[in-house]
């Protein structure tokens, strides 16, 4: 796909193009080429970046036109932090099972379940997700260390929202122990 | 709008759109709840946050009412707006937004709950005067099934008293086949509704399904926004709708609209609702079906020969006001036809086609509304129905309204998913269409067979 794209237009191209375009009087541009679709708008129908992340020059998405090669941009729309973005190098996140309230503790006052450094095994508890007065435990479900928390205490997250990253701990040994444990 | 700022879309596809849309212009605020399957649609980039509650299988997703509220409460919002389908007629999701405080934009819990028992509907229904199909209470087993067909007379229908949709609905034409028709609607309607009770109906051989649009406020007033024509149905579910019917008389229209104003009124029925009745076209005669209690699928049709907005409308009443206009102001104007582009493949027997859309590239013009949750390279997922678009078109009268949708039809380019287009062209060329003399049957029993037989040679 990426050879297809770079044989019959390359990246200058296409900066050209949006520039003819943003100084036309078209609000919209499709160019098929071959295996390359360009849609460009300067509506801005694009969903707005999610939090924290910023366009990568930092400009106003306002005019900026948006660019879509028809297969590539699926996978890459930066609309919620995806698990591929934090998952890197023996890192795992553990994601909310359910949309719910997340509580990083078993009651008001108690201290949480697991703080930044904890060694977590697949059975430990890490927080408690009410849904309506229904309360459910999720469990690490990884062996590892917690080495971040992204979800707030008291703050709803969505279905499959990152709420841990955990440093996965490998080696020969623990993984022997799995594998005898499963 | 008073008490509302940010309302939570409870659905998805083209009817999400037209909810957020809506929103958007009277200054509300919109959430979306999408499922994993959905986190990409177009409700999704339209509506101002969008919040995923769970996996593609609706049970798991948009079923879920407790997952629902809390992600209301989440979000901040303080309405819920449910659309059709899904949640729409479950009570509990009334119910337990009242719990919590959260405005829902459709009609109490309870309402939802009596019209939605279609016994008890018809038993209310025909307490003030409203005819009713010839019909039986409550059928145990197949004796009693026996007594009462009998009694109301072949052929004759069993329905499930939960239903909806045409499941657990089975037409027995004479006794020989009753005992595996009984059979098959009861354990129909327990797989789809929970709940095996059947009950018998006369059949109708030759009826138009007529309904009646209302609306009502909490101060008691009701108002109706004419009927719509909605006979063309295969399996029970519409294909073609349009307003008003080409078969009514204006002395019929005035009855079956009072009907059905009179009928809301006795419940005290808020919101938008339609009352259905089948005409029997062989005496001229009406009769009550049922009650549905939401927005439904073919509302533009209203919209368009009335110039009422019904979504906006459901909003002002939700939230204590009462309607923009008054019974007086209501004006029949013109004439609105509706097909639902569904992806499926009417050259094989209406299967449906689920997958990527590569082109997409709906008619726009005069007179044409598109209501569609689609985009060029949309993938359809397979897991929910399979509606891509509602072509909705008006024009002064009936005859210049079908050359509309003809010419809609003929410039609608879909690729990559088969669709129901050609079948549309197929109807709204055919004479009997044209000249308006079908029925509820008509597709079935004759325009399909029609239809595999021509295609071949129309058609490529």
């Amino acid at each position: 796909m990426e050879d297809a794209f770079m044989e019959g237009i390359d990246q200058d191209d296409v900066i050209q193009i949006l520039r003819m375009l943003e100084e036309s009087t078209f609000d919209e541009l499709h160019l098929e080429m071959g295996g390359l679709k360009l849609v460009a708008s300067k509506s801005g129908k694009k969903a707005s970046p999610a939090e924290g992340m910023k366009s990568d020059d930092g400009e106003s998405t306002e005019s900026k036109v948006a660019v879509e090669p028809t297969v590539q941009a699926r996978e890459e729309r930066p609309d919620i932090p995806q698990p591929s973005d934090i998952e890197e190098n023996g890192f795992i996140a553990i994601k909310a099972p359910m949309l719910g309230t997340f509580y990083g503790a078993p009651k008001p006052g108690a201290p949480p379940f697991v703080e930044v450094g904890r060694l977590v095994s697949e059975d430990d508890s890490v927080c408690i997700i009410e849904v309506m007065k229904l309360f459910n435990t999720v469990k690490a479900n990884v062996r590892g260390r917690i080495a971040k928390i992204y979800a707030e205490n008291g703050q709803m997250v969505e279905y499959q929202q990152p709420l841990f990253l955990v440093e996965e701990l490998e080696g020969p040994a623990e993984m022997g122990e799995e594998e005898n444990a499963s | 709008m008073n008490g509302i700022s940010r309302v939570l879309v409870a659905n998805r596809g083209e009817i999400a759109v037209r909810i957020i849309r809506a929103c958007r212009e009277l200054g509300i605020e919109s959430v979306v709840t999408v499922s994993e399957a959905d986190s990409e649609s177009l409700p999704a980039k339209l509506a101002d946050r969008a919040v995923c509650i769970g996996p593609p299988a609706p049970m798991q997703s948009y079923l879920k009412v407790d997952t629902i509220v809390a992600a209301a409460l989440g979000t901040g919002s303080d309405a819920i707006h449910p659309g059709y389908g899904f949640l729409a007629e479950q009570p509990q999701l009334a119910e337990v937004c009242a719990a919590h405080g959260l405005i829902f934009v459709g009609p109490k819990a309870d309402d939802i709950r009596k019209m939605g028992d279609k016994l008890y509907a018809r038993k209310l229904v025909g307490g003030l005067g409203v005819s009713i199909i010839p019909g039986s209470e409550l059928v145990c087993h197949l004796g009693e099934a026996a007594e009462a067909a009998e009694m109301v007379g072949y052929p004759i229908l069993l329905k499930a008293a939960a239903g909806g949709g045409g499941k657990g609905m089975k037409i027995v034409e004479q006794p020989e086949d009753l005992r595996t028709l009984f059979d098959e609607a009861s354990v129909e309607s327990l797989s789809a509704f929970g709940d095996d009770r059947i009950y018998v109906e006369h059949y109708l051989p030759n009826a138009r399904h007529i309904e009646v649009q209302i609306i009502g406020d909490r101060f008691g007033n009701v108002i109706h926004l004419f009927e719509r024509d909605c006979s063309l149905q295969r399996r029970y579910q519409k294909m073609v709708e349009e307003a008003p019917s080409p078969a009514v008389s204006p002395e019929l229209r005035e009855a079956f609209c009072e009907a059905a104003v009179r009928i809301a009124k006795q419940i005290g029925y808020e919101n938008a609702g339609t009352v259905e009745f089948l005409l029997d076209q062989d005496q001229d005669r009406f009769y009550f079906l049922e009650m549905n209690t939401r927005i439904q699928v073919e509302h533009p049709v209203t919209e368009m020969i009335s110039g009422i907005d019904l979504v906006k409308e459901q909003f002002r009443v939700a939230s204590g006001d009462s309607f923009s206009v008054s019974q007086e102001e209501v004006k029949l104007t013109g004439h609105a036809i509706e097909c639902r582009i569904n992806a499926e493949s009417p050259n094989a027997g209406f299967a449906p086609c689920p997958g990527r859309i590569n082109e997409w590239k709906p008619p726009a013009g005069e007179g044409i509304r598109i209501d569609s949750h689609c985009y060029s390279e949309y993938f359809v997922p397979p897991y929910y129905d399979s509606l891509l678009a509602k072509l909705v078109v008006s024009a002064r009268d009936r005859d210049q309204a079908i050359q509309c949708m003809q010419d809609a039809l003929a410039s609608f380019v879909v690729s990559g998913v088969d669709t129901t287009i050609p079948f549309y062209q197929f109807i709204m060329k055919h004479p009997e269409y044209l000249s308006g003399k079908i029925n509820t049957r008509w597709i079935e029993n004759s325009l399909l067979k029609e239809y595999e037989e021509n295609e071949g040679n129309q058609f490529r």
